[in-house]
């Protein structure tokens, strides 16, 4: 019945999605209003298809119908109710039906905000996105089936999903964040799409492509650091970004989608970047499905790679299509994406978005490189090889560190041109204090380069970030001599896309501050502790008390409890866990934290002897890892400022060159 | 300003140019990385000398060594009784060591194993019969640790002269398919080195 149900409901997905496609080209050639009405209905009923057939599949979970195969696969009865319900996403069929899901989602909002107006724009668009709602939908129906009847397994075979999606609640958000970042680059590469074959590629339709980017943006921004998250909180290597190859796979349209959000502003503004600002766009959604490629196809070996899956070719088949069909409609529409303004001078805002552009292009090509530079390997000369963390780190912080700058410096400039002189005042007073700042720390004792050099110039980027959210109030202030709260509050609804930006600013400064103290400072220790003796480590005394094992319904549980002792003084108590999960051979841990403004005393249990008598214990203080969570929260909140609609649409007003 | 009536169609050879050869390559190399199993770990062993062990056999007839078995191909199975596959695998392996027999010479080797939980389980597997091939017990995995076993069962294919020339990770299993066939797969590599 609800295998029926769901492919049923597929076929109808993939019926309206294909129909849809077809008419959105030919509406979209030849204008036509009904054939646009047409398009949007198989889109609406393309995108509800898709979302009765995720609920169908969600009561076949909760219901425990064996029957259908997905549910046979990851299915137990002693899952608990949320698991269960999660288990949408926690392998690839359910993940790709889920994908389907998300994509209806944005395609709901998309025809909701496009009621009125943009009628040149929406055929190609939604023709686009049903172009790719096709192909996903011709997965849910063939090669990735979740909903085909099947002979039930014995029930002992039910062992629920994958255990390390069960170890932890990160798991619940990370991946429907990364999913909405990730499918939500749909929507603007069909506007991108749509913008090409049309050749209407003024800054009209970048206004809105850029708002349809930033929601996303945000979520992708989210999904990321809830991967970092999760691998900190479950893992149990005291780290929370290894540079695996999936992890790349999240970040690299993540770059990418930056730079975009950049040129977008300096084509609006100046009309300078026009091609590479399409390419950006493009580029970032085919990262997207290079990145499910990564995840899905087997062909990484990863923390996420669940198994060798038949999809991997026709993702790549479906890829090289969308790189070729991009290459051609630029390579055709090249002579319009022509620059309309000139550089002003090497010290302009716009100089220093265009560098920052590049070592975003850059930074993408290097992760990108040391991700596939293995498979290279292999195929060429047939050898086993990884690219390690040192690779990559010794790449990404001087680009990274080099963006940060330019994030301070860009902002400080006016558009267009600029003498030396005044750049010069304008730089100076954030400079000279973030100089100031980290000599400061370079006498307190922070003695390694890098993270003195890091501090200094987010120091820099906040303060100019700080400086560009006040100076509009104080203007204010005297101008209409308003008291500084309504004159805050006028100047953020004046600017909120500034205000956004300069938040999401602040966001990168502390983030990357904490990646450098963290990454640099980090200590460990590690040993087996009798019961009642202790582990030092820093001013920390961690004291095995005792270790006592549990069932829980989906797990056997082995934790030792630990008392924390800083400085002799008793401030908590930590209980690193070992969970073993039926059908799994490894038990798999969960690293206890205690968490401060500081630091973090991270404890990974790595052993209990037989007779409980001892532990094996591995120690880390993480210093200033909290801040990452609460950088990442700031950034998310920056971007959902800027992306917040604005309540009267105003034409974008492009200033004069 | 910029929106052209009748878009003329011309093709910027340049960009296509770049487009196609930034984008080509990518796809090529990830094409590659479809026939290549990431899980599969290469074997640093091959063309080099088999390490040499000498070990107890289960059934207490002594020991074994590399040494006495040159002369003839060896095929060397190490395996486990927790292993989950293995069950799958024995009689596949059972089947070829009776047909095989008198040209190649098989040897089990028990992986952190216990000899009466091993006598016990091969009782079972063979069906009272005898075993085809000897079982050595590797105290303490040293001779497992010589070969890089990554996990069971893992099977070494040395040659005649001591050297070892194939590996394969994983069970060889029964299978209708014939392109998945273990079977056929034991068949083509002794097929190989005869």
């Amino acid at each position: 019945m609800n295998s029926a149900l769901g492919q049923g409901l597929i076929l109808l997905s993939l019926a309206t999605a294909t129909v849809g496609c077809i008419l959105g080209f030919a509406a979209g050639r030849s204008g036509s209003a009904a054939g646009l009405r047409w398009t949007r209905w198989l889109a609406g009923t393309y995108a509800t298809s898709l979302i009765l057939a995720n609920l169908v599949m969600e009561y076949a979970l909760l219901t425990h119908d064996f029957t259908v195969k997905y549910v046979d696969m990851v299915g137990s009865t002693s899952s608990p109710t949320y698991i269960t319900i999660v288990s949408l996403w926690s392998s690839l069929e359910g993940s790709i039906l889920f994908w389907g899901m998300i994509l209806a989602i944005y395609i709901w909002g998309f025809l909701a905000t496009t009621r009125q107006g943009h009628e040149r724009m929406t055929p190609y668009t939604l023709a686009t996105v049903l172009a790719v709602g096709t192909f996903f939908s011709f997965l849910i129906a063939g090669p990735a089936d979740p909903f085909s009847a099947v002979q039930p397994r014995p029930d002992s075979m039910h062992t629920g999903p994958n255990p390390l999606l069960q170890n932890h609640w990160l798991m619940i958000i990370h991946p429907p964040a990364l999913y909405l970042g990730y499918v939500g680059m749909t929507i603007p590469f069909g506007m991108g799409v749509s913008a090409l074959l049309r050749g209407e590629l003024g800054a009209s339709w970048m206004a809105l492509t850029r708002s349809w980017m930033l929601v996303p943006f945000g979520f992708l921004t989210a999904g990321v650091v809830l991967g970092g998250w999760w691998a900190y909180e479950v893992l149990g290597w005291g780290g929370y970004w290894a540079w695996d190859p999936v992890e790349n796979a999240s970040f690299l349209p993540w770059l990418t989608a930056a730079a975009f959000l950049h040129a977008a502003m300096l084509e609006e503004r100046r009309g300078l970047l026009k091609a590479w600002t399409v390419v950006l766009l493009l580029v970032t959604f085919a990262l997207t499905i290079l990145g499910t490629f990564m995840t899905r196809s087997g062909v990484f070996n990863s923390v996420h790679s669940f198994t060798q899956s038949a999809i991997g070719p026709t993702f790549l088949v479906f890829l090289a299509v969308i790189l070729v069909i991009s290459v051609l409609l630029v390579g055709l529409r090249m002579h319009l994406l022509s620059d309309e303004g000139s550089l002003g001078s090497p010290l302009s805002r716009d100089a220093a978005f265009i560098v920052n552009n590049l070592l975003f292009a850059g930074f993408t090509f290097v992760v990108l490189v040391g991700t596939v530079f293995p498979l290279l390997a292999e195929a060429v000369r047939d050898i086993k090889l990884s690219v390690g963390a040192p690779f990559f780190n010794q790449l990404s912080v001087p680009i990274g560190l080099t963006i940060v700058f330019l994030m301070g410096v860009g902002p400080a400039l006016p558009w267009g041109r600029t003498s030396g002189k005044e750049a010069a005042s304008l730089l100076w007073v954030p400079l000279t204090t973030s100089l100031i700042l980290g000599a400061l720390a370079l006498a307190l004792g922070m003695r390694q380069l890098w993270p003195v050099v890091t501090l200094i110039v987010s120091l820099f980027a906040a303060l100019v970030a700080l400086r560009d959210m006040v100076t509009p109030v104080s203007a204010l202030m005297r101008r209409r001599g308003l008291p500084p709260l309504a004159a805050a509050s006028l100047a953020f609804r004046r600017g909120r896309r500034r205000y956004g930006g300069q938040i999401v600013h602040i966001g990168v400064a502390l983030v990357v501050v904490s990646i450098a103290v963290s990454s640099s400072y980090q200590v460990i220790e590690e040993g087996m502790v009798p019961k009642g003796q202790s582990l030092t480590i820093a001013d920390y005394e961690l004291r095995f008390e005792e270790s006592r094992s549990f069932r829980e319904p989906h797990r056997d549980v082995l934790e030792a409890q630990f008392t924390v002792l800083q400085n002799g003084r008793e401030v908590g108590s930590l209980g690193p866990r070992l969970n073993r999960y039926s059908g799994q051979m490894n038990p798999i841990g969960t690293p206890a934290v205690l968490s401060t403004a500081r630091q973090d005393l991270y404890l990974s249990l790595m052993s209990v002897a037989k007779d409980g008598q001892a532990a094996g214990l591995r120690a880390f203080i993480n210093p200033m890892v909290s801040w990452l969570w609460v950088g990442a929260t700031v950034m998310v909140l920056g971007v959902l400022i800027a992306a917040w609609p604005r309540r009267r649409q105003k034409p974008a007003t492009k200033a004069a060159a | 300003m910029n929106v052209a009536q009748t878009p003329k169609p011309a093709i910027s050879w340049p960009a296509l140019l770049v487009g196609l050869g930034l984008t080509l390559p990518l796809l090529g190399i990830l094409l590659s990385g479809l026939f290549h199993d990431p899980h599969d770990l290469g074997n640093p062993l091959e063309d080099e000398t088999a390490p040499r062990f000498t070990l107890p056999r289960l059934d207490g007839q002594g020991t074994l060594s590399l040494e006495q078995l040159r002369g003839k191909p060896t095929i060397i199975n190490f395996w486990a009784t927790w292993c989950q596959s293995c069950p799958l695998e024995h009689p596949v392996l059972e089947q070829a060591a009776r047909e095989f027999g008198d040209q190649v010479q098989f040897v089990g080797i028990a992986y952190e194993d216990k000899s009466e939980r091993l006598s016990a389980w091969l009782q079972r597997a063979n069906r009272g019969r005898p075993s085809a091939y000897p079982t050595l017990i590797d105290v303490g995995g040293k001779v497992a640790v010589a070969y890089g076993v990554y996990g069971v069962p893992e099977t070494y294919f040395v040659d005649a002269q001591g050297t070892v020339k194939h590996k394969k990770t994983g069970p060889f299993l029964p299978s209708a398919d014939p392109t998945a066939d273990g079977r056929l797969e034991l068949r083509r590599i002794l097929g190989e080195m005869l």
